[in-house]
């Protein structure tokens, strides 16, 4: 039985892509598994949108990629965080830190409020 | 690009290379593995397309993608795109044509002119517009004006000059000495004229002469500067050398010879007319001051003219200045530049017209092969390709078909531009042509341009608009006919749309055409066949008015008797688009009237195939002395007279009002030519006149060959100092005065069948496409038991619809049309019934075999197959 899948916000995306390969590098696949992992199957990602976002952090330069041995044997592109992508690792969570913590607040009191 | 392209592709593989091995992994088949890997991954042309676009930077290279992608489905289908290229180059080839011509004739100024922003000074005396005003105004003008500056004065006349090896007749103007200069021409050998040899009282007379004439009579050689010659009877030097592309400043009138305005005055003892106001002779043109626009020049002539001396004896109320851009024709009283504007007007009509009716047809055939490309559309849809991205590639398609159409447009042109003058007549009885240069220039490229554009957005924007409506998923199902059934609204649109400006164009033509057929021959009121027109100079011959009248009898008297020769007459002018204006004065109240003249020989109007209404004829003898006798047209004598004999009534004449007697009245008629008003007045008097330029009109009976060398052996054995500078018939000389008017008449006419054509073709197609969609329609009405004759019947009516909604919408928007442009209609009504009938009968007979051909094969088919087909 697989749990409800859940789509992410927008914007969310990069962020998580950011906090992935910011612990080791990492390919496309790797990535999308990874992201399954660890929200327990909850977060679906759009494989379609995976490559764009890549794509769009590389360009940006926050992610640099080089083409390594993966462990098929097959060449694969793996990414890794540049320092500019590491800053804006560290921006970006202390962002979502703080958007999320306000949300809480508003729909802890707005629920205290209606009991 | 494409490196980026292989990696992402390498990339993309990679993941689903991972993907199945963690599926077979977890013991799924091989196949059930990939199709999960694939659907987890969605859709990978959508993913690749995505992912390539992060990276494609500017929208250059997107549309340098798409032309890429145009040209690719272009080059698939290569009949419909020649055939739709072929159509907008046609169309687009022949509007740059014409718009290069119209361009040329009305706005270019004369060849080899270099200097910009030049300005033609016409004058109106009581709110009639003459060319032409007098020196002693040109030089008070120009000394005053701040706001033209040069502005330089000509006139233009015929001349007789004599070089070591004969006497020739030539044309010549008598120019103020900053001509060369204001107009920016460098002489190709020696030099311009000096300010002193402006001056009255210099001695000596100097001249420029054309390039052609310098190679044809001076042989060409560098030692022609400082040659002695004579002209008119007086002895000249030649000082420069025009450059061969410059041959005067206005089209019609081109000269060979040019000479200073005051001291030609001063040798040929014309004296007076350096200083009088009321001698009509100089045409001005002067340049823009830098900054200055044209409406600040107008207003500082108007005040400049305003305060010119007055003259006592000027009977006009007001003298003012009408300023106009120059152009090689819009200079004098022509039928060029006064139907100029309309013609300039009913073009842009005409070209909008044709460019939207081809546009229609091809936009129709781009729909006709979308419909056949919904199930390739429909699949790329599918795929994931937005609708934006549909459209671009329609857009693609277009800009494919209008860049190929515009180069080859631009060729077509270019070619048209260059044979059609070698087409035209020459204009003068000298053999040499015209100059003009008809060949598209950036203006012309750059409005084809922008004709391109709007065609591109109108054949990319029916299919696209098709293609955004359309429902998938009936195309995408197996078996499916990939063709939608049922009618297209855009396409009938198309087609009847077509119809309508194809009506609205024959109309336009028929009346533009129907106007000038007005203008014809037969409706000058004279009798045009059989009259030759013989134009000698007898300057070397006579000095004086009263030798000139003696010669010209002596000329007459032997010319009347040979065989082939009817009546022979004289005219100082001939028939020709501007004759001088004279005031006179007379009859009950004592009114003045503005009359157009001419000082004529005896027999005039018997050889003009006219009688007098009153009085008499001016016979076989004129007088040359004492009281000078006057022939009056009817309108003149009804306004002087009215209800009274006006014959043997004195009339005053002219300026200096001199008495002249009228002996007869002549019908109304166009003496003159073609003009703009058909209440002209018209005053013939048997005054010699100076000895000049002459007509003689012989009414001849058998063959012009035969008269001919008959009347140039008559003039020889005379005097042998006359020269003959040219002859033609009267039809010839009718001709010359409106080919310009009737070449693009001509134009038009091609013009709107051509589209008439191109839409039938359009509406051919249309229907063709709905009798191919519709195969199962009458295949099953057929097995029905409907005959293939009430198919045929049904089929057409159904075609004929269209044609009828065209006709009517037509219809209705042309006689609206025609009533905008009433006022350049001459002699037609905005609705003219022939005009109307013949559009009807020629575009409906058209679009019946249009529709016709199509049914017929729908009604041919065999139900079964039909069915089976299907």
């Amino acid at each position: 039985v697989t749990p409800p899948k859940t789509d992410l916000p927008q914007g969310t995306l990069d962020l998580l892509i950011l906090r992935i390969v910011g612990l080791e590098p990492i390919h496309g696949y790797g990535i999308a598994q990874r992201l399954q992992q660890l929200s327990r199957d909850v977060v679906q990602v759009p494989q379609g949108s995976l490559y764009p976002a890549l794509h769009r952090l590389e360009k940006r330069g926050l992610l640099a990629a080089d083409w390594q041995p993966s462990d098929t044997g097959r060449d694969a592109k793996f990414y890794r965080l540049t320092s500019k992508g590491r800053a804006q690792l560290k921006e970006e969570t202390a962002n979502w830190a703080r958007l999320t913590g306000a949300i809480q607040l508003i729909l802890r009191d707005a629920k205290g409020g209606a009991a | 690009v494409s490196r980026r392209d292989a990696e992402i592709d390498d990339e993309l593989a990679s993941h689903l290379e991972m993907a199945m091995r963690d599926h077979l992994a977890r013991g799924e088949a091989p196949r059930e593995a990939r199709r999960r890997a694939l659907l987890e991954l969605g859709n990978p042309t959508v993913a690749k397309e995505e992912t390539r676009s992060v990276w494609a930077w500017t929208r250059l290279e997107q549309l340098a993608t798409d032309l890429r992608i145009g040209a690719r489905i272009l080059w698939r289908a290569p009949g419909l795109s020649a055939t739709a290229a072929l159509l907008i180059a046609l169309v687009i080839g022949g509007n740059m044509t014409i718009f290069s011509m119209v361009h040329a004739v009305l706005a270019k100024p004369a060849s080899g002119i270099g200097a910009t922003r030049l300005v033609t000074v016409g004058w109106v005396t009581d709110g009639e517009e003459h060319p032409v005003t007098s020196y002693p105004n040109y030089v008070d003008v120009a000394a005053a004006s701040r706001t033209l500056k040069p502005m330089l004065a000509q006139q233009f006349g015929r001349v007789v000059l004599t070089p070591r090896d004969g006497s020739y007749a030539v044309q010549g103007a008598t120019v103020s000495t900053n001509y060369f200069d204001t107009l920016k021409i460098r002489l190709a050998l020696g030099r311009s004229f000096e300010e002193r040899e402006g001056l009255s009282g210099t001695a000596g007379l100097v001249a420029v002469i054309s390039h052609h004439l310098w190679r044809e009579r001076f042989g060409g050689t560098p030692t022609v500067i400082g040659q002695p010659m004579t002209i008119n009877n007086h002895a000249a030097t030649i000082v420069g050398v025009a450059p061969p592309d410059f041959q005067g400043v206005v089209f019609s009138e081109h000269a060979d010879v040019w000479m200073p305005f005051a001291s030609y005055a001063e040798v040929d003892g014309q004296r007076q007319i350096l200083t009088d106001r009321l001698a009509q002779a100089v045409f001005m043109i002067g340049q823009l001051a830098p900054g200055v626009s044209l409406s600040q020049a107008q207003a500082e002539l108007a005040t400049i003219a305003d305060h010119l001396p007055h003259v006592p004896g000027d009977r006009a109320r007001t003298r003012t200045v009408q300023l106009f851009a120059y152009s090689a024709t819009a200079a004098g009283d022509s039928l060029v530049a006064q139907r100029g504007p309309w013609f300039l007007a009913l073009f842009s009509i005409v070209t909008a017209l044709t460019v939207l009716i081809v546009y229609g047809n091809v936009a129709n055939l781009m729909l006709a092969r979308a419909v056949g490309r919904a199930r390739e559309m429909a699949v790329r849809q599918s795929l994931g390709a937005s609708r934006t991205r549909i459209l671009r590639i329609f857009v693609a398609e277009g800009l494919a078909i209008g860049s190929v159409a515009w180069i080859a447009a631009a060729i077509v042109a270019f070619w048209a531009t260059r044979a059609i003058p070698r087409m035209m007549p020459p204009l003068d009885g000298q053999g040499s042509r015209i100059l003009f240069d008809f060949s598209p220039d950036g203006v012309v490229l750059g409005y084809a341009l922008l004709l391109i554009l709007i065609g591109v957005v109108c054949i990319s924007a029916a299919p696209g608009l098709r293609a955004q409506r359309q429902a998938l998923q009936p195309l995408l199902k197996a078996g499916e006919q990939g063709i939608v059934q049922g009618r297209s609204t855009i396409s009938n649109g198309l087609v009847v749309l077509q119809l309508v400006f194809s009506v609205l164009l024959l109309t336009t033509a028929g009346l533009a055409y129907r106007s000038l057929s007005v203008l014809g021959a037969s409706d000058l009121g004279l009798d045009t066949s059989q009259l030759l027109l013989v134009t000698i100079n007898t300057r070397s011959a006579a000095a004086t008015p009263q030798a000139n009248g003696a010669l010209l009898d002596a000329i007459v008297d032997r010319l009347r008797p040979l065989p082939g020769v009817r009546t022979v007459t004289y005219a100082r002018r001939p028939v020709q688009s501007y004759w001088p204006t004279e005031q006179i004065a007379g009859g009950v109240a004592g009114q003045a009237f503005a009359a157009e003249r001419d000082e004529v020989g005896p027999d005039y109007l018997r050889t003009m195939g006219l009688g007098p209404v009153a009085g008499v004829d001016f016979g076989e003898r004129v007088t040359h002395q004492g009281a000078v006798a006057v022939l009056i047209n009817q309108r003149l004598a009804e306004a002087l007279w009215p209800g009274q004999p006006p014959v043997g009534r004195t009339l005053r004449l002219g300026s200096y009002a001199q008495p002249v007697e009228i002996v007869g009245v002549m019908p109304d008629a166009f003496y003159n030519g073609y003009r703009r008003q058909p209440d002209a007045n018209f005053v013939l008097s048997s005054a010699a006149p100076q000895p000049q330029e002459m007509t003689l009109y012989v009414r001849y009976s058998g063959s012009l060959d035969d008269v001919v060398p008959e009347i140039s052996r008559g003039l020889r054995a005379v005097d042998g100092r006359v020269p003959i500078v040219y002859t033609r018939t009267m039809d010839e000389q009718l001709e010359g005065l409106t080919w310009p008017i009737r070449a693009l008449t001509v134009l038009l006419a091609t013009f709107a069948i051509g589209s008439m054509l191109i839409a039938v073709m359009g509406q051919y197609a249309a229907m063709a496409f709905t009798m191919r969609r519709r195969v199962r329609d009458f295949g099953v009405r057929m097995a029905l038991g409907a005959s293939s004759d009430e198919i045929l019947a049904s089929a057409t009516r159904e075609g004929l619809r269209l044609t009828g909604a065209g006709l009517a919408i037509g219809g209705v928007l042309s006689v609206a049309a025609a009533h905008g442009l009433r006022s350049m209609l001459f002699g037609v009504t905005p609705t003219d019934a022939r005009t109307y009938v013949g559009v009807v009968v020629l575009l409906g007979a058209a679009s019946l075999v249009a529709c016709y051909l199509p049914a017929r094969r729908a009604a041919r088919i065999d139900p079964m197959q039909a069915l089976r087909d299907e």
